[in-house]
């Protein structure tokens, strides 16, 4: 069963990556490349940071904030410097590679002998002996949900419907004279701080920081979003959110699949097989959308 | 609707296939006595050097009597290079109670022993560059815990040593490397500390993905008298790249291992990845067996290294390979091959 745990914990850790991954794609509709180096960069501070002694939870806030950084500087690439979205996410993505080196230090930090979110005193006092095989998920779960939990509130606040507003229809939030600029560099940010205190988790969870950890990391982002968002599209009882999370679990679900049963050189063919399975028949019937057009 | 029911009973579906899997090996394991094992083996990425690592391991435990299909049984994974991935490898692996893991390359080695330290699954890596900084071996070369292997640190002094036999009058050696792969990075270290004892000036080129090769070869060849090699993955991988392009200039490419030299490299004193696989395998066939734990074996690495030269490439390009050198020759190639 040890399996089904790792597919859930690591999905769930994705997930939050996926979560920052849907403000962008789905709700601002926004192309987002940030990232793959927002990733690393929040387990690039982590590792920088934990092996100076710093409390590993407090690494959590820190890796939120550098995240935040850097989508700011997406955003004002975007937004000031009148970049191209798609192009400024690589900008910033290329940028990043170095900035999480010169942050790291090297590019590979290994945690094995500090204390993590996971690993330390007060989780081992504080775990009864029967969980402490669960104790890895169960904090996940706990994290997840926080994320989940304050996205949801924050998604309808004032804040969070301009948000919403800036995706669908921009003229709307000129027209309540609000600067959509700033909207749009404020999502950014949320989303790739999101994205960075993943990076930063899954750096603990793994025990190390590797620079490379960071690529692909927008494919398996979007491939949850779609996965969650398309299967669950029709069952209001789920938000997009729990929708999304879900999502990447069957994606990681996915890879263990194409890890179980296959050969090492199929992994990535069998892996897109099975997403693009899913994708098929969760999709609209074809007829309902060309009553629109 | 109807799709959706589908789409959520092949999601069921693929939950059982997963189930399964995880039953059938459950099951493999049970069948087995006492004398015959499972390893897992974990590479991370797909590479020629790697690939020889594994063929060596396999041999090596060959030697000590542990066959394939035999008495073992061999579940190999590969991560493509993704830290996910070579996560969810290991604690597979540890679910599946394998009786050993091993690792080929660092990130694996570091996600292996992560999950493995727990479940008390003894983990044997080779092709790890630097085992203490990866800590998984302490200032002493003594494992942290059931982790220990080989590692593949250049022979760096016999390298400098055989170019200045083989140049008497060059100056600067050329590197590339890859920011982002550690091992390449304290190699580079190596090289600039050692040079200075063989009147050589080094002249690096950082470079971060196979698309700035070209550029930086046409740069790096400018200023240098020759070029040497690490075991960097992606330099390696295009090779071919920066030969044709020092064979234009006539200027010598130096390897870091047996292969490279095949391809069209000047001359090595290298590693053979084949007999560090095998060094590990013997390693790992101990610690099967019984005789010793992981945690009492320090890391190994090769001690002798072997001087690989291409006389071909040495006519090519008019440098004379002075007689006692070539004798001690481990293998000496006379033409260049295409792949």
């Amino acid at each position: 069963m040890n399996f089904m745990v790792t597919i859930i914990e690591q999905g769930l850790i994705y997930g939050i990556l996926a979560l920052g991954v849907y403000i962008t794609y789905k709700v601002l509709d926004f192309p987002d490349l940030t990232v793959d180096g927002s990733f690393p960069l929040g387990a690039a501070v982590t590792a920088a940071l934990i092996t100076r002694g710093m409390n590993p939870y407090l690494t959590l806030l820190v890796s939120f904030a550098s995240g935040a950084l850097a989508g700011i500087c997406t955003g004002l690439i975007h937004v000031k410097g009148k970049v191209r979205d798609l192009l400024s996410g690589i900008i910033m993505m290329t940028a990043l590679w170095s900035v999480n080196l010169y942050i790291a230090g090297t590019s590979n930090v290994p945690l094995f002998s500090q204390k993590t979110i996971f690993k330390n005193k007060l989780m081992d006092g504080m775990v009864p002996k029967s969980l402490r095989p669960y104790s890895t998920l169960i904090l996940i779960l706990v994290l997840v949900m926080i994320c989940k939990v304050l996205l949801d509130l924050y998604l309808k606040t004032k804040s969070g419907y301009l948000l919403r507003a800036v995706g669908d229809n921009e003229a709307l939030v000129t027209a309540l004279a609000k600067d959509q600029g700033n909207v749009k560099i404020l999502g950014l940010s949320l989303a790739n701080g999101l994205v960075a205190m993943a990076g930063s988790i899954f750096a603990q969870e793994e025990r190390v920081f590797e620079i490379s950890m960071g690529t692909g990391a927008i494919v398996i982002g979007l491939a949850s979003v779609i996965i969650g968002t398309s299967l669950f599209r029709k069952m209001t009882v789920f938000k997009a959110t729990t929708a999304v999370l879900i999502g990447s679990i069957i994606y990681k679900a996915c890879v263990a699949i194409a890890l179980k049963n296959f050969e090492p050189n199929a992994m990535k063919l069998i892996t897109a097989v099975l997403f693009l399975i899913i994708l098929i028949f969760s999709m609209e019937r074809k007829g309902g959308a060309k009553k629109h057009a | 609707m109807k799709r959706r029911v589908t789409a959520g009973l092949l999601t069921a579906a693929m939950m059982t296939m997963m189930l399964t899997g995880c039953a059938g090996s459950s099951g493999d394991k049970k069948e087995s006595g006492k004398e015959s094992y499972t390893i897992g083996i974990e590479q991370f990425a797909e590479h020629g050097s790697l690939d020889n690592c594994r063929e060596g391991v396999l041999k090596g435990l060959e030697s000590e009597g542990i066959v394939e299909g035999e008495n073992l049984t061999i579940d190999y994974k590969n991560a493509a290079a993704d830290m996910g991935t070579a996560g969810q490898i290991s604690d597979s692996f540890v679910s599946d109670g394998v009786d050993m893991i091993c690792a080929i390359a660092t990130p694996a080695a570091q996600s292996a022993y992560n999950v493995a330290m727990d479940a008390e699954i003894p983990v044997i890596y080779t092709a790890v560059t630097d085992p203490v900084e990866a800590e998984l071996a302490d200032a002493d070369g003594n494992a942290v815990g059931e982790v220990t292997g080989t590692s593949d640190k250049l022979p760096i002094k016999a390298q400098l040593e055989m170019i200045r036999n083989l140049l008497p009058n060059a100056k600067k050696i050329g590197i590339m490397y890859t920011t982002s792969e550690a091992n390449s990075v304290s190699a580079i270290e190596e090289y600039k500390k050692l040079a200075g004892d063989y009147e050589f000036a080094i002249v690096e080129k950082g470079i971060t993905a196979t698309a700035d090769i070209p550029l930086a070869t046409d740069e790096l060849l400018g200023e240098v008298d020759c070029i040497t090699n690490l075991t960097d993955n992606t330099v390696v991988s295009s090779l071919a790249t920066i030969l044709e392009k020092a064979g234009e200039k006539k200027i010598p490419v130096f390897g870091s291992e047996i292969e490279q030299v095949k391809l069209g490299c000047l001359a090595a004193e290298g590693i053979d990845y084949i007999s560090l696989g095998e060094q590990t395998g013997k390693m790992a066939a101990k610690v099967l067996k019984g005789e010793k734990k992981a945690s009492e074996m320090k890391y190994e690495i090769i001690t002798e290294p072997g001087f690989y030269v291409n006389t071909k490439v040495a006519e090519n390009l008019g440098v004379e390979v002075p007689e006692e050198l070539a004798k001690n020759a481990v293998e000496s190639f006379h033409e260049i091959s295409a792949e």
